[in-house]
């Protein structure tokens, strides 16, 4: 047993917080934030710089071939921002789809373009019926007039999509989008590649609370055939097995920074004459955040080593995303306690972790469902 | 990372000597009560005879020092040796005595050779056992505030007063206190640490009637006494640390107390809980169908795992010189927390069948009622939830600058 990382991820995670301290101050964070902005390009394409973004992919498709805890260990310190996607959506949930479902031609296409930035792939999963079950998914694909959709010639054929997704998490940030969509013959629910710039594709950002949440319309959109992937919803979901981790890591990223906001600003904030951490009451919200981050951690690199080591993680991954989800929705609740009106003031910058919290928390399943997910796991 | 434990040919070697060993000594017809009461005199025998045995090998106290009779061996011996004792649901020692963990250390710390000579081998051998007798009426979290007495009269002090939530059952050879040395001093600087034979005229020991009482396993589960002093006189060479000096001594233990600790292995609990629901049928059905049952033995699950990864982390950190700070009253904090709502949840999942040990009605033979009172007398030993909370701000250094760190811990 060594629950310690290895000097190499130490270097990693070093880095990773140097890059997010550098690129990603607080200042363009709220910048970036601002209901008038979409994601810049400049902070992407220093990530994609890093290489970081080819983390999960094996170095025969361009990546690093880094571990599940690799990743694990640069998305804890990209949650610290929060930084803005879409790293987990591209780099983890589409690049693991593509892994798991791709063709071997796919995989030589996609992948070493997602590690680059050059593709920020992004799902469109859910829709108006907000769920992440295979029957939750209505968008249509039907079998289209080849000659009008077999864009690259190949005679491969085509197909036309219509569908509404909603709740596109990154969604205006994507270049392409990974849309499940229902066969109109068959009825089987497939992945395609679809570019978010062709002709009847429309995303529009969710306003309010919602942390980069997008509408995403397919009116008739041709598809070629070549751009489906292979290995359908069962990929699909052994990809999502795989990220949720990753995602968790993020979400135990953000409690850390908040849980480091909180005891910092208990030694800072002066009222009564003394810094309000003298006080039990202030004391009680801190130590019920760092129980909630410690908890989501453990959880967490639990369920990443058992994904390295290959063993059944199943139980673990859900156990892991209701506790971080859970967790950094609670981290978030206990640090506004502690920061009370500053905390709600947006420059002090709470609110990005607080926003991120709530998006997150149904990201890929909340913890009810996986709660459910999880008694099925130990075979109640 | 690696979260499992693993080990190296020479302690798997170690292991397989330690496992025939065990076959051999380990008597036969130990049992388990579900209520620790049902513990008996002729149990706790058996449990102190394999004490004896262990002590003789070193075993009892493995990393305790060879010439004050321990085992001297290295944390990767100790290890091998707790994980098969465990496998034989048994602790080490294989019933309550906290002196060689806790007082045992002050001792070593604080005592004169010749008090180390005297007290320590027979803790670590198994020939005594012995007792903490910390708290009192007015001193229960504020232990400083001790009203105990320990006058001096020649070459003896004399000791007048009320100990409370003392122990287990079946006694001790020894019971080692904190008391008022010097009524007029400071708060601090006036008291006196000392290890009091039992035998002694003048001490009274009533067992106390508490919501769940019994048991030789742990701190937190035994029959508690409280023992009355009556100008007890003892002599003078068992004072430890000097006059005035025993909250220095007890720092010691009390570090120890609150420290790290860490533990790897699974809440047998919740395994019990789940095997009754699978086996039970409500409404002519497995109780494991009923989609209410189902969410609250994950809750019960989710809390049991928890506790566990906590505990692990700490074990780990432990075995492996990490820097501790808050980190063993968070896993003190949140496994007492913890054993409450898992009560509730057992409580929504089993109804009143959740609070009986009837042969008949009662769910788990009894296992799930006993948690249900135990549950809620686990909240205080060893510092209360509180108490861990305000050792955590401390460490974690909310409000100011880290200043306190955690004992050191073997």
């Amino acid at each position: 047993m060594d629950l310690a990382l290895t000097p190499e991820q130490e270097m990693l995670k070093a880095a990773a917080r140097r890059f997010v301290a550098q690129e990603y101050p607080k200042e363009a964070l709220l910048q970036i934030a601002s209901p008038d902005e979409t994601t810049p390009l400049e902070p992407w394409g220093q990530l994609a710089a890093t290489g970081w973004l080819g983390i999960l992919i094996p170095l025969e498709y361009g990546g690093e071939g880094g571990s599940f805890t690799d990743a694990g260990v640069l998305f804890e310190e990209l949650g610290r921002g929060p930084t803005p996607g879409p790293h987990i959506a591209s780099a983890a949930l589409s690049a693991l789809a593509v892994l798991e479902g791709g063709t071997e031609s796919q995989k030589r296409h996609w992948l070493p373009r997602i590690a680059s930035g050059e593709l920020r792939l992004v799902p469109a999963i859910t829709e108006s019926d907000y769920g992440w079950d295979e029957a939750d998914v209505r968008a249509v694909a039907t079998v289209a007039d080849v000659a009008a959709v077999d864009s690259d010639g190949d005679g491969g054929g085509g197909l036309r999509v219509n569908g509404v997704k909603a709740y596109v998490f990154d969604g205006q940030s994507a270049s392409h989008f990974l849309c499940a969509v229902r066969s109109g013959e068959s009825n089987d629910v497939a992945l395609t590649v679809i570019p978010a710039d062709a002709p009847g594709v429309r995303a529009r950002g969710l306003p309010g609370f919602a942390w980069n949440l997008s509408e995403v319309r397919f009116d008739n959109v041709a598809v070629d055939a070549g751009d489906v992937l292979g290995g359908g919803w069962a990929a699909w979901r052994r990809a999502v097995e795989k990220a949720i981790p990753v995602l968790c890591a993020f979400q135990v990223g953000g409690c850390q920074a908040v849980y480091e906001l909180s005891v910092d600003y208990s030694r800072t904030r002066i009222q009564f004459g003394t810094p309000i951490g003298r006080f039990q009451r202030v004391q009680d919200q801190i130590i019920s955040l760092v129980n909630h981050l410690d908890a989501a951690r453990w959880t967490t690199y639990e369920a990443l080593w058992k994904l390295d080591a290959g063993r059944d993680a199943t139980a673990s991954v859900r156990l892991a995303k209701a506790v971080a989800s859970e967790g950094y929705y609670q981290a978030c609740n206990y640090a506004h306690e502690v920061h009370a009106g500053v905390g709600s003031m947006t420059e002090y910058g709470l609110t990005l972790h607080t926003a991120a919290s709530r998006t997150l928390y149904h990201y890929l399943g909340d913890p009810k469902q996986h709660k459910r997910e999880l008694a099925a796991a130990l075979g109640l | 990372m690696d979260f499992e434990p693993r080990y190296t040919p020479e302690q798997q070697e170690f292991r397989r000597e330690v496992n025939a060993w065990l076959k051999d000594n380990v008597p036969a017809g130990i049992v388990h009560p579900a209520d620790p009461a049902g513990l008996t005199w002729e149990q706790y025998q058996l449990r102190r005879d394999l004490g004896r045995k262990l002590g003789a090998r070193g075993w009892l106290w493995p990393t305790a020092p060879v010439e004050y009779g321990g085992g001297g061996l290295d944390v990767d011996h100790a290890v091998v040796i707790e994980e098969e004792i465990d496998s034989h649901g048994l602790t080490l020692p294989p019933y309550y005595d906290s002196g060689g963990r806790l007082g045992g250390n002050s001792i070593l710390v604080w005592g004169s050779e010749e008090q180390k000579r005297a007290f320590l081998p027979p803790i670590f051998t198994g020939q005594v056992r012995t007792w903490q007798l910390l708290s009192e009426p007015e001193a229960g979290s504020d232990l400083a505030n001790v009203k105990t007495t320990a006058i001096r009269d020649g070459d003896e002090y004399v000791l007048n007063g009320q100990k409370i939530f003392v122990g287990s059952d079946h006694g001790c050879d020894y019971m080692w206190t904190i008391t008022v040395t010097d009524p007029g001093a400071k708060r601090h600087e006036n008291l006196g640490w000392f290890m009091v034979p039992s035998h002694l005229p003048g001490i009274t020991i009533q067992p106390m009637d508490l919501l769940i009482s019994g048991g030789e396993s742990g701190a937190g589960s035994g029959v508690k006494q409280t023992v009355y002093f009556d100008d007890v006189r003892i002599p003078a060479f068992n004072l430890v640390g000097g006059e005035n000096q025993g909250w220095k001594v007890a720092t010691t233990h009390l570090e120890l107390e609150h420290g790290t600790g860490g533990r790897i292995g699974r809440n047998w609990l919740v395994d019990r809980l789940f095997e009754h629901c699978r086996s039970t049928n409500r409404r002519g059905q497995p109780m494991t169908q009923d989609p209410d049952v189902r969410d609250r033995l994950v809750d019960v699950y989710v809390e049991a795992e928890i506790v566990r990864l906590l505990n692990l982390r700490n074990y780990w950190m432990r075995h492996s010189g990490a820097n501790i700070t808050y980190e063993g009253p968070q896993a003190s904090y949140v496994r007492k927390t913890s054993g409450l709502r898992m009560a509730q949840a057992m409580l929504d999942i089993l109804g009143p069948a959740g609070l009986t040990h009837d042969p008949e009605l009662g769910a788990a033979d009894g296992h799930m009622e006993a948690h249900s009172r135990a549950g809620i007398v686990a909240i205080h030993p060893g510092g209360t939830t509180d108490i861990q909370k305000v050792i955590m701000a401390r460490r974690i250094g909310i409000g100011r600058e880290v200043r306190e760190k955690a004992g050191a811990l073997s």
